[in-house]
């Protein structure tokens, strides 16, 4: 890859993003998603935990910001390139010179920016409503947490969007899963509290990760080794995303090529 | 210089049917069919609805994977070179679809042209330049939902012209236009052909394909059952007279009736608002007129008119008056 295709990529990414954020913010659902419902949990947990202390105040902010950021990767990103099908876009993707793929990450990483927009307002919400002042711990690790955060989720949306084009089955299961991961990762509370059985099922999950490395670095503080774990598994499993869906991207549109399904109407 | 050429090319599409006892249906849609299109030229391919044109289309610009056969466009095999072909081809189907309606006319060029890798310097320029030349320079900022649907069929063709492309489909560009909106996509067509762009345009208007293309495949059930200049195909019914009745509803054992008659060749209906327009071919011409009319007892009958046979007749005849 050469460094005009490289610079043609990124322009692509950039105006997929424009245009996503756009299309958004005209979006009720989408909204809802990442502006209102994050609201409501945080909300609901300041008043049935903010006795706690004000360490609790910071966890609270980030588990229902990690909440509309999972809810906006489960369902836009997600749906990405369904969508694109349903509007009759998909072909005309498809048949241009940039993979489906370098698309769907500016999409995406839209996506992820402005559901960091919940965790911003959660944080507003604790110091306007409840006149809490949270403080984070480190605050230069806890940016770099942050942004290792978002490629991560911007990973996982990638992984998730092919397989749901894929497996229709499993874009039908599509709401349930939405509150498991919730429990699964660790947002609001800590996966101690789960059955043994589970753990394995958040270890491969980097929304896990990405919790438990901004969680340490703002309020649950164990040293540098506990969030370097969390910084490498999230490193890991992202490239781990990345190969897989880029095997699924191929496959679903050699699949769609085949059976003719690159357009639905 | 070929720019397209196609040879025995097929595709079958896999319908299930049933709910319990599930089967599989298989569905011919393109049946072994081989042309050529030369560099410059505009090419037709007309026929009815489901006849495989869109599906031909596809093929040729990388949508859909051929069962068996072979098409190369500008030299590049559709299915092994798709990624090289992709930016030196350009395609419009009939519809509304494939734009994104919340964003204006110019935004949608300017996203369609970063994902053909158009220099922003040169999208600058050429955006405003096919706006123009589709006619919609004066609505480029508004939202396409705003858009009638001529004006969306002609933003599509703008799109497909942001990366310069040697070789265009088009696939029933003027498909519901209204007469206006539709003469219109055809002068900007009749524009491109002037540049010296390779067009492949399906139709199954036949004026529309006489008025444009150079030449003209009939494909019908999947195959190309005739390949010839317009007036060529006019001489496949040079030996027959076209008897226009203009009827009220015609029953269907009428039609059986005339169609049984030795001297008719073809019988066709064409819906024209309130009536219908009955054709027949016959080689007798006006002395078959005291015949036929004997058979239509009872039918409501306002003009006849014996004439010359056009492209459409010619057509009709070729597909078997199904058209």
């Amino acid at each position: 890859m050469n460094l005009k295709t490289l610079r043609d990529y990124g322009r692509v990414i950039f105006y997929a993003a424009e245009m996503a954020l756009r299309s958004n913010l005209t979006d009720s659902f989408v909204l809802f998603g990442i502006l209102v419902q994050p609201i409501i949990i945080a909300l609901l947990a300041f008043w049935m935990l903010g006795d706690r202390g004000g360490e609790y105040i910071i966890f609270v902010v980030i588990g229902s910001g990690m909440t509309g950021l999972w809810t906006s990767c489960l369902f836009i990103s997600g749906n990405s390139i369904t969508q694109e099908r349903w509007t009759g876009t998909l072909e005309l993707m498809v048949s241009t010179p940039t993979p489906v793929s370098v698309i769907v990450i500016g999409k995406i990483l839209s996506n992820v920016l402005q559901s960091l927009a919940s965790m911003v307002l959660s944080y507003t919400l604790a110091i306007v409503i409840f006149g809490y002042v949270p403080t984070i711990n480190q605050p230069v690790l806890f940016t770099i947490s942050l942004l290792l955060t978002i490629l991560s989720y911007a990973c996982f949306g990638l992984l998730i969007s092919p397989v749901f084009v894929l497996n229709p089955d499993v874009q039908r299961l599509q709401n349930g899963l939405e509150f498991p991961v919730y429990v699964l990762c660790g947002f609001m509370f800590p996966i101690a509290l789960l059955p043994g059985w589970t753990t394995p099922l958040s270890y491969i999950l980097s929304p896990y990760w990405a919790a438990r490395a901004l969680h340490a670095t703002s309020s649950q503080w164990n040293g540098l080794g506990e969030v370097a774990l969390s910084w490498a598994a999230m490193v890991a499993l992202s490239l781990i995303y990345l190969m897989l869906s880029s095997l699924l991207f191929k496959r679903l549109l050699r699949r769609a090529r085949l059976d003719a399904t690159l357009n639905i109407q | 210089m070929k720019a397209i050429e196609v040879r025995n090319l097929r595709r079958v599409f896999r319908a299930t049917i049933g709910v319990v006892r599930r089967k599989i249906k298989e569905i011919v849609a393109v049946d072994d069919i081989s042309f050529e299109v030369y560099d410059g030229e505009l090419f037709g391919l007309l026929g009815p609805n489901g006849a495989g044109k869109t599906t031909t289309v596809k093929m040729l610009t990388t949508m859909l994977i051929p069962t068996s056969g072979e098409a190369r466009v500008l030299g590049l095999d559709v299915v092994r070179s798709a990624e090289a072909l992709r930016s030196r081809i350009g395609f419009v189907f009939g519809g509304e679809r494939g734009l994104y309606w919340r964003l204006s006319g110019y935004d949608n060029l300017r996203y369609f042209a970063s994902l053909y890798h158009v220099d922003p310097a040169v999208s600058r320029k050429r955006i405003p330049y096919l706006l123009d030349l589709v006619g919609l320079s004066d609505r480029g900022q508004e939202k396409v939902e705003g858009y009638s649907r001529g004006m969306k069929q002609r933003l599509h063709i703008a799109r497909t012209l942001l990366h310069d492309p040697q070789v265009l489909f088009l696939d029933e560009p003027t498909i519901g236009l209204d007469p206006v909106g539709a003469r219109e996509l055809r002068q900007v067509v009749r524009n491109l052909q002037a540049e010296k762009k390779t067009i492949l345009l399906t139709t199954h208007y036949m004026f529309e394909a006489d008025a444009l293309c150079q030449r003209i495949a009939v494909i019908d059930k999947g195959r190309i059952i005739a390949l010839d200049t317009p007036e060529g195909l006019k001489t496949y019914v040079k030996d027959l007279a076209v008897i226009e009745f203009e009827v009220y509803g015609v029953p269907s054992n009428v039609l059986e009736q005339l169609r049984a008659q030795p001297y008719v060749h073809t019988v066709s209906v064409e819906n024209r608002d309130q009536k219908q327009a009955l054709l027949i071919h016959s080689p007798r011409g006006s002395q078959a007129v005291p015949d036929l009319l004997s058979m239509m007892n009872g039918i409501r009958i306002g003009n006849v008119i014996v004439r010359e046979p056009t492209l459409e007749d010619a057509y009709v005849r070729l597909v078997g008056g199904e058209a």
